[in-house]
Order: structure tokens, then C-alpha cells, then sequence
């Protein structure tokens, strides 16, 4: 029996011994490898497949240039299944286990606050965040870190831009009954709130008269829907999003909603579109990622490839993701070096050319988020380019609002 | 030495203790250090329901509940004063301690299957109160702006390698604690009200003021993993105080073992490594973890720690 049991542990450890091989091969290769984390299963999967895409093209691109500091980059996934705690650890594993030198944060925001958390406690590795749109990530000096950034859209930036737009709109059409319906949690809750306080204090005489918070991935909307209608308000505001915001207008349409009501909402993406059987006209939607805004060749060029590569059509989430690798090549570029430092005070006030900056150009600004890049407000259409008419914001405008907003919540 | 149980468990802590303190001495990897400060605060949840499933018989659903609490309780204590880091983990296992006091107080007095509902109600009332009470505990998104690590009587907790050693000491002292209470009078009186409670009650033990004893200890050692946790994650989640978290100590009692008090320890480790391993390769990890827990049901038909003690029954105590 001791001998059996012998043979077995010998032949374990030289399977386990088989197993770790590569992963000790590996470590040793000169390869650079960036660690990125989001949510690549369940059901808004999308998010995590959708920046992981990108990357790989950003990888390929990359690699045929020379890579970084002459050493070919690797991505390594990992999904965090949307668990904060999770993410924290996946982020440590990055760092501590798998030995990656940088750093893509693409989780969802409560993920995101997580890994800024260990980025801070690590000390020693940069991170660019590049999915999470909660303005106090780097608003809030206090969960600021110095060696974390973002590239991605600010809910403040999306809400003085949308509000804005929405004034005018309403002010020209007389549109002074309003509803809103929006995902029950965080981002549902604290946006609507964010929205309608710029959108007030544009538009004073605007009343709230119903409002309606279904969870999130409701399979029926009908209690919404027909709470709504009933309200008969003149629009309705919609921060639902992905299969929610699908869902609510296949099943609005059945009810012939938006023939009642003007509809705004700033969370229409592609793959949202594509999940839309009959595209009501004349919804006021926002572009977070348009082939046709900025109307530029680059920006066409890559959502075509991107289209060629996958299949599919990029989000929102594509370009950030690939932007947030523009910031890092120029970084690397600037400080020829991988330390968090150096590239953190590279990256602090650094100006890229990008096809999806509103004037070709975004800014990392000093607070360690990006502005200038593309934001517009337009109207639906059936056919391509589904959103028409678009009219970009005021960066000017964005700004000055956001220094407001900060003063009052105490940021600065 | 075998007279001297007591004794026994003390030279074994103090080897493991030795040992693990020693590691980073001769190999520092950082992935070693993680894995041991996440198997601390795992083992003391896991090993502190097996208090109530595996002594007492005492199948509680609801016990991430005291994790959670445990964790929040300590991350806001830390933010919110400026009391230091062994006061505020002390002030967070009482507040636990307390809290597990009062909803046990309600739940003991019920039968087996009533009682496993109600502590899953009561984790899901706690749950819902951090999703809504936003203002005090950041809602869904967490509690975010980091724990401030202060210093221990000049021992800096800031750095990777010394949370290691304060989670591995406060893990062993606290494994060392449980295995205490479970051989004394108190765990042997646990274990006769699991096999047989009316024999209990006619020998003079009062079953509700026992369960409740077992209860308030398992949710304050629940409370010591919760504060761990907190350290490791540099915040308090929700996620912590849902009931898919009591269902991973659930899973860690059942594949490591009931009825060995390293059982759940070893259990947390598989669990902690099959995580590990398993999101490496792919994102099928629940359907992973499925196939793993049905061949330990189906195949072993116990957990590790008891098929081991079973088939070398020489060595079963």
C-alpha cells in the first residue's frame, strides 16, 4: 500500500511539476506582460469582450512596431465575474504571481474602486482604468492614486453635455413633463440624480412626474411601461443600458411608447442597436461610440477594422480600451522606462492625437482622467448611421460645470 | 504528549506558526504571502461555522452575514476615527460578537430547518440594509477610499510581507482559540446536544443558552475573517456579507470535512486554489467548481479531512 501511495506522490508531483512548467518558462521569457481584469462572463459580459478585443488588435499593432521598450507585449485576462473582492485579488495576482509590469483596469465601477484600492497598497505598478464612468474615481482626491488613471468617459462630463442638449431640446419643443427610468442601484440612481440637477438648472420650470427604477437584467418591462404611459409625461429620461435598454424598447414598442412620449437616453452603443428589432426614429440619443462622430477617416478606419478582426461592432468601452494603450505607448515612449513614477508623471497633463477626441486630440488632465474626447447628442434613425444630426458638446461648458460641481462636493 | 491534548495543539501551532513566519526568510512570492492572508481569513469563517455545523449541528446559511459585518465594522472604524488598527479590530469583533448575540437570541429557540431559513433571512435583511444605507456604506460600490494601515506598537501593517505575518499570527492564535473551545467541557456539550439534544436537556444542559453561546463565538470568530478580509481588499463589499459568500464556507466545510477540526481549513485552501487555478485557464469557473463539489459528493461521499480519518482508521480519534 506505501508503495502504491509512493508511485502515486511521485507521479502527482511530476504532473504538478509537468503543469507549472510553462508558467516558470514563461515568467522567465522577456515578453512584457500587462495585466487586464473585467467581467468576461455573465451578462454584461460585453463590457469585458468588448475591451478585450480591442486590446488584442492594440497587442498586434504594437508587436509589429517593436512592442514596448523592444520587448513584444502579451495581455493576460482575467475575468473578476463583476465581484469586487475578486478584482482585488485578480489584481494582486496580476502584479504578484503573474508578473505583469503593467496594468488594464476594464472592470465595471464597484470593481474598479477595488483595484484602485491595491494599486494605491502596491505603490509600485501603474494602472489605467478604462471602464469605470464614476466621476469620484479620480474627482475625489481621497480615492485618487497616484500611480492610477482613467481613460474612459466621466459621468459629470456625459451629465452637464446631456443636459445641456436636453434644454435646448425641450425648451424648443415645450417639453416641461418629464420621467425617468433607470437601472435600482449606484450608477441608476446617483446619475438620474446628476442629470436632472444640470438639466434644473437649465431648464427651471422642468417637473419630474414619475419615475421608475427596474433591476437590473429585468426580463419584463411591462409594469414600467405601462406605469409610464399612464403618467403621460411629454419625455422620458432612460440611463438603462446593454440588454436592458434592448429589452425596453422591443417591449415599448409593442406598446407603441415612443409614439406617447419623446425618449432621451445616452446609452445607445452598437451592440445595443443590433439587439433592437425596429429602431424607433427620433429617440435623443448620445454617441458613446459613433463610426460617423467625429466624422473623421481615423475614426471610420478603426471601426471598420475593428468590425473586419471580430465581427461585430465596437463599444464604447473598444475605444477606451484602445486609447488608454495610445496613453501608455506615448508614456513609455516619453520615459523609456516601465516604473509607476515615471510613467505616472508622464501621463499627468500628456495630450494625444486620437480619432476620438472631439478635436482629434484627448488630454490626460493633472486629476488623472481624460477630457476632450467625443461626446455628442443627436437623434435615432432605422438605418445606418443610426444616430443623426449630432451635435457635439461644449468641452468649455463641460469644464467649467464639472469645477462647479467639484466645489460642491468638496474635491477642490 | 497525549495526555496532554492541550499541549499538543499548542507545539502544533507553534510549528505551523514558525513555519509560515519563516518562509518569506528564505523565498519571498508574493503570490505564497496573498494566498496565505486570503486562507486566514477564509479558515476562521469557514472553521468558525463548522462550530455550528460540524459541533452543534446547527446548520446556519446566514453566516457570511457576521463576515460582512466584521469587515465593516472594522474598514468604517478605521475611517471614521482615528483609533488604531488593534482597537479598531477589536471594537469590530465585539460590535459582530453583539450583532451575532441578538439575531442568535432569536434564531436558536428553532428547529434545524427553520433555523437554517431565518439565519438566511436575517443575512439577507443585513445585505440589503449596505445596498440602501449608501451614506454609511458606499451602497453597491463598496466602501471606497482605501483602510488607513496605522501602525501596531511600531509594527507597520503597510507592506505586503507584514500583513502576512499579522493575518498568519491572528489565524493561528484564533484556529488555536476554536480548537480550544472545541475539546473543552463547553465543545464536548456541543457535540452531545448534535447527537442527541433530548439526552442533553435531561443531563441538565440548557439547549437554547448553549446554541446561543455557540452561535455568539462563531459569529465573533466570522468577525476576526471579516476584518482580514478588509485588510486584504482595502475596503468592505457587499459581496462579503452576501449568501453566496456563506455558501463558499458551506462548500469549504463540506469538501474539507465535518468532522475534523482541520477539515474546513483544508477545505478554504482547495477552494482558494481551485479559484486560483481555475480563472487562469478559463471562465467557466462556476461549471468547474460544480464538477469538483459533485465528484468530492459523489465519489468520496464525505469531506477530505473525514475520508482520510476513515480510511486510516488506526489514526481516528
Amino acid at each position: 500500500m506505501s508503495g502504491l501511495v509512493t508511485r502515486r506522490t511521485v507521479l502527482a508531483g511530476g504532473a504538478a511539476g509537468l503543469l507549472a512548467a510553462p508558467w516558470v518558462a514563461r515568467a522567465q521569457a522577456n515578453t512584457l506582460r500587462i495585466g487586464m481584469q473585467s467581467i468576461l462572463s455573465g451578462p454584461i459580459a460585453l463590457l469585458g469582450t468588448s475591451s478585450r478585443n480591442s486590446l488584442l488588435i492594440e497587442q498586434d499593432r504594437i508587436n509589429a512596431a517593436g512592442g514596448f521598450l523592444g520587448r513584444p507585449i502579451e495581455f493576460v485576462f482575467r475575468d473578476s465575474k463583476g465581484q469586487p473582492q475578486e478584482a482585488a485579488r485578480i489584481t494582486r495576482e496580476l502584479v504578484n504571481s503573474t508578473g505583469c509590469e503593467l496594468l488594464i483596469d476594464a472592470e465595471a465601477s464597484s470593481g474598479s474602486f477595488a483595484v484602485q484600492e491595491v494599486v494605491r497598497d502596491l505603490g509600485t505598478i501603474a494602472c489605467i482604468h478604462t471602464n469605470s464612468e464614476t466621476s469620484s474615481l479620480t474627482a475625489d482626491p481621497k480615492i485618487r492614486a497616484p500611480t492610477a488613471f482613467r481613460v474612459a468617459r466621466q459621468g459629470v462630463h456625459d451629465a452637464v453635455a446631456g443636459s445641456i442638449y436636453l434644454a435646448d431640446y425641450a425648451s424648443a419643443k415645450k417639453l416641461n413633463k418629464w420621467a425617468t427610468c433607470s437601472p435600482d442601484y449606484a450608477y441608476g440612481r446617483d446619475t438620474t440624480a446628476q442629470y436632472l440637477q444640470f438639466f434644473k438648472q437649465f431648464k427651471p420650470d422642468v417637473e419630474v412626474i414619475t419615475d421608475a427604477w427596474p433591476k437590473l437584467g429585468q426580463p419584463d418591462f411591462t409594469e414600467v411601461i405601462t406605469k409610464l404611459i399612464q403618467a403621460k409625461p411629454q419625455a422620458l429620461f432612460t440611463l438603462l443600458y446593454a440588454g436592458d435598454l434592448s429589452a425596453f424598447v422591443n417591449q415599448g414598442n409593442v406598446y407603441a411608447l415612443f409614439s406617447q412620449m419623446m425618449v432621451a437616453t445616452p446609452n445607445v452603443d452598437y451592440p445595443v442597436l443590433a439587439a433592437i428589432k425596429n429602431l424607433p426614429p427620433g429617440i435623443q440619443s448620445a454617441t458613446r461610440y459613433l463610426e460617423t462622430f467625429p466624422d473623421t477617416p481615423a475614426n471610420k478606419e478603426w471601426g471598420q477594422a475593428y468590425l473586419k478582426r471580430w465581427n461585430e461592432r465596437p463599444t464604447n468601452w473598444s475605444w477606451q480600451n484602445s486609447v488608454a494603450m495610445h496613453f501608455y505607448e506615448e508614456a513609455i515612449r516619453k520615459t523609456n522606462s516601465l516604473d509607476a513614477k515615471a510613467l505616472a508623471a508622464a501621463l499627468a497633463g500628456m495630450k494625444i492625437n486620437s480619432p476620438f477626441g472631439a478635436d482629434g486630440t484627448i488630454t490626460m488632465r493633472d486629476d488623472h482622467t481624460t477630457v476632450g474626447y467625443a461626446i455628442g447628442w443627436g437623434q435615432t434613425t432605422p438605418k445606418e448611421p443610426f444616430i443623426i444630426d449630432v451635435k457635439p458638446a461644449d468641452w468649455g461648458k463641460i469644464i467649467e460645470l464639472e469645477t462647479e460641481w467639484k466645489k460642491q462636493q468638496k474635491y477642490i | 504528549m497525549k495526555g496532554h491534548p492541550a499541549l499538543r495543539d499548542l507545539a502544533i501551532a507553534a510549528i505551523v506558526l514558525i513555519v509560515v513566519l519563516a518562509v518569506p526568510a528564505f523565498h519571498r512570492s508574493p503570490a505564497f504571502e496573498d494566498f496565505i492572508i486570503r486562507l486566514s481569513a477564509m479558515a476562521l469563517f469557514a472553521s468558525s461555522l463548522n462550530l455550528l455545523v460540524g459541533n452543534t449541528g446547527m446548520v446556519s446559511f446566514g453566516h457570511g452575514m457576521f463576515y460582512g459585518f466584521g469587515a465593516y465594522a472594522f474598514a468604517l472604524t478605521m475611517q471614521m476615527t482615528e483609533l488604531s488598527l488593534p482597537v479598531a479590530a477589536v471594537l469590530a469583533v465585539a460590535l459582530t460578537t453583539f450583532a451575532a448575540l441578538c439575531v442568535g437570541a432569536i434564531c436558536v429557540r428553532l428547529s434545524t430547518d427553520y433555523f437554517a431559513f431565518i439565519t438566511l433571512a436575517f443575512q439577507m435583511l443585513f445585505f440589503s440594509i449596505i445596498i440602501s444605507w449608501q451614506s454609511l456604506t458606499g451602497g453597491d460600490q463598496g466602501l471606497r477610499g482605501g483602510i488607513p494601515r496605522r501602525e501596531i506598537f511600531g509594527f507597520e501593517i503597510g507592506s505586503q510581507l507584514r500583513l502576512y505575518q499579522f493575518c498568519a499570527v491572528v489565524a493561528v492564535l484564533g484556529l488555536l482559540a476554536l480548537r480550544h473551545i472545541t475539546t473543552s467541557p463547553f465543545g464536548q456539550t456541543l457535540r452531545m446536544i448534535r447527537d442527541n439534544e433530548n439526552r442533553a436537556s435531561f443531563l441538565g444542559v440548557v439547549l437554547w443558552r448553549a446554541r446561543l453561546q455557540a452561535f455568539t463565538i462563531a459569529g465573533a470568530f466570522a468577525g476576526i475573517g471579516g476584518v482580514l478580509a478588509a485588510l486584504f481588499v482595502s475596503g468592505a463589499y457587499p459581496e462579503l456579507a452576501d449568501w453566496p459568500n456563506s455558501g463558499q464556507a458551506i462548500f469549504a466545510v463540506m469538501l474539507g470535512g465535518i468532522d475534523s477540526f482541520l477539515g474546513p481549513v483544508l477545505g478554504a485552501m482547495i477552494l482558494l486554489a481551485l479559484n486560483d487555478v481555475v480563472t487562469r485557464f478559463t471562465e467557466y469557473y462556476g461549471l468547474v467548481l460544480g464538477l469538483v463539489i459533485l465528484a468530492f459528493a459523489l465519489g468520496l461521499r464525505r469531506g477530505v479531512l473525514d475520508f482520510i480519518r476513515l480510511a486510516r482508521p488506526g489514526r481516528a480519534k
